[in-house]
């Protein structure tokens, strides 16, 4: 009887992290998704070389400075397209998700008349991206 | 016209795998590293393959250099029309595979309905080399669908990629050897040369921190280069060289 609840339980878990993360997605601090994040946080591996970029960029930001920013921010385009062979098995889903986080930034920072409020912003979804593993 | 393309030898197979890694970090150099961007490299590449193709197709007989050009540029736009659609147009990795194994499939079935032949010791008409690079550029496209799914759904890292894709060519081989169906074995080993490459190349290029041999992507790409410009150049000269009309 317990061995038949453990299994219909088991097969439920697929269901309750597919709906954790949709409350994530609404929900980004709820209390559930931490084990998770937890988790998927190393699943990556170490990101620290790519963050130490953003932060780079986020503080030309904060000083005024979009081109040195934009300039910058190519270096986190180069090293992060030249690590997607190694990165991207590890775990496909959460590299894609701060692969598009970058994107956005890059195209923030690159926009004709960048907005330094929205360089801003996307900077710092990136970090919030890779501090958590890729998950949304 | 003598036969258009070159035989199948250990040889054309080295060159093959090494076109493949050559042709995706040639494109990716631009891309990236010069900043063009992926659509305006797309259109170079696109437009270099044509003008490399009617080279090829005006050619009487099978010129390695021009061959192996053409191949390249077909691994890049080959590669370039399976990135966009998955990453311009959001299409999954499971359709596109599944696509380009269908028109390569209706390719080759049209092609037979055709000519009668698949053979690919007997292009000697301008129709049957039309077929043939039609199906070049979808095994392309095919591989690079089906080896980026293999890495996205089974997490398979560079390394573990070389020895499966490695193995499941030898088992192509080995299938061949013992009286495969020739046509069949050559169009999938073709295809899995593709994955092969590229993984190859990620081994070599990839830093040491992930496992790679950390050489980066220029290096690599210059080794692969040097090593096929060697080997062009000597199955085009010497003994080994493609007969011509007059010795066929």
């Amino acid at each position: 009887m317990t061995k038949l609840k453990l299994i219909r339980a088991l097969s439920l878990l697929p269901e309750f992290a597919a709906a954790s993360i949709g409350a994530g997605a609404l929900l980004p601090s709820t209390g559930i998704i931490a084990p998770a994040e937890a988790a998927t946080a190393s699943k990556l591996g170490d990101l620290s070389p790519f963050r130490a970029i953003v932060v780079d960029a986020a503080a030309l930001v904060d000083k005024g400075d979009l081109p040195g920013a934009k300039t910058r921010i190519k270096d986190l385009e180069t090293s992060w397209d030249e690590a997607e062979a190694s990165l991207k098995p590890r775990a496909a889903a959460e590299w894609h998700t701060i692969d598009k986080a970058i994107d956005r930034a890059l195209k923030a920072l690159r926009a004709s008349a960048p907005d330094a409020a929205a360089c801003r912003q996307s900077l710092a979804d990136v970090l919030a991206m890779m501090d958590g593993g890729g998950k949304v | 016209m003598l036969n258009k393309v070159p035989e199948i030898t250990l040889i054309f197979w080295i060159i093959k795998i090494m076109a493949t890694t050559v042709g995706e970090t040639g494109a990716d150099f631009l891309a990236t590293h010069v900043g063009l961007g992926k659509a305006m490299t797309g259109g170079i590449m696109a437009a270099l393959l044509i003008a490399a193709l009617i080279v090829q197709l005006r050619s009487r007989r099978y010129v390695p250099w021009i061959y192996w050009l053409t191949v390249v540029l077909v691994s890049v736009v080959g590669t370039q029309i399976t990135d966009a659609l998955t990453d311009g147009f959001d299409v999954s990795l499971y359709v596109s595979t599944t696509v380009f194994a269908l028109l390569l499939a209706a390719i080759l079935a049209i092609w037979y309905s055709s000519e009668r032949t698949l053979s690919i010791h007997t292009i000697t008409t301008r129709r049957r080399e039309l077929f043939y690079w039609a199906a070049i550029l979808f095994t392309f496209a095919l591989g690079t669908a089906a080896g980026d799914l293999a890495t996205e759904a089974l997490s398979l890292g560079f390394t573990v990629s070389v020895w499966v894709f490695g193995l499941l060519i030898a088992a192509m081989a080995g299938a061949y050897y013992l009286g495969a169906n020739a046509v069949l074995t050559f169009w999938l080993a073709y295809i899995l040369t593709r994955p092969l490459g590229a993984s190859l190349g990620d081994l070599l290029s990839q830093s040491q921190t992930y496992g790679g041999l950390g050489l980066g992507t220029i290096r690599t790409s210059l080794i692969f280069f040097a090593v096929i410009a060697v080997l062009v150049t000597f199955i085009s000269v010497g003994p080994n060289r493609p007969k011509t009309a007059e010795q066929a």
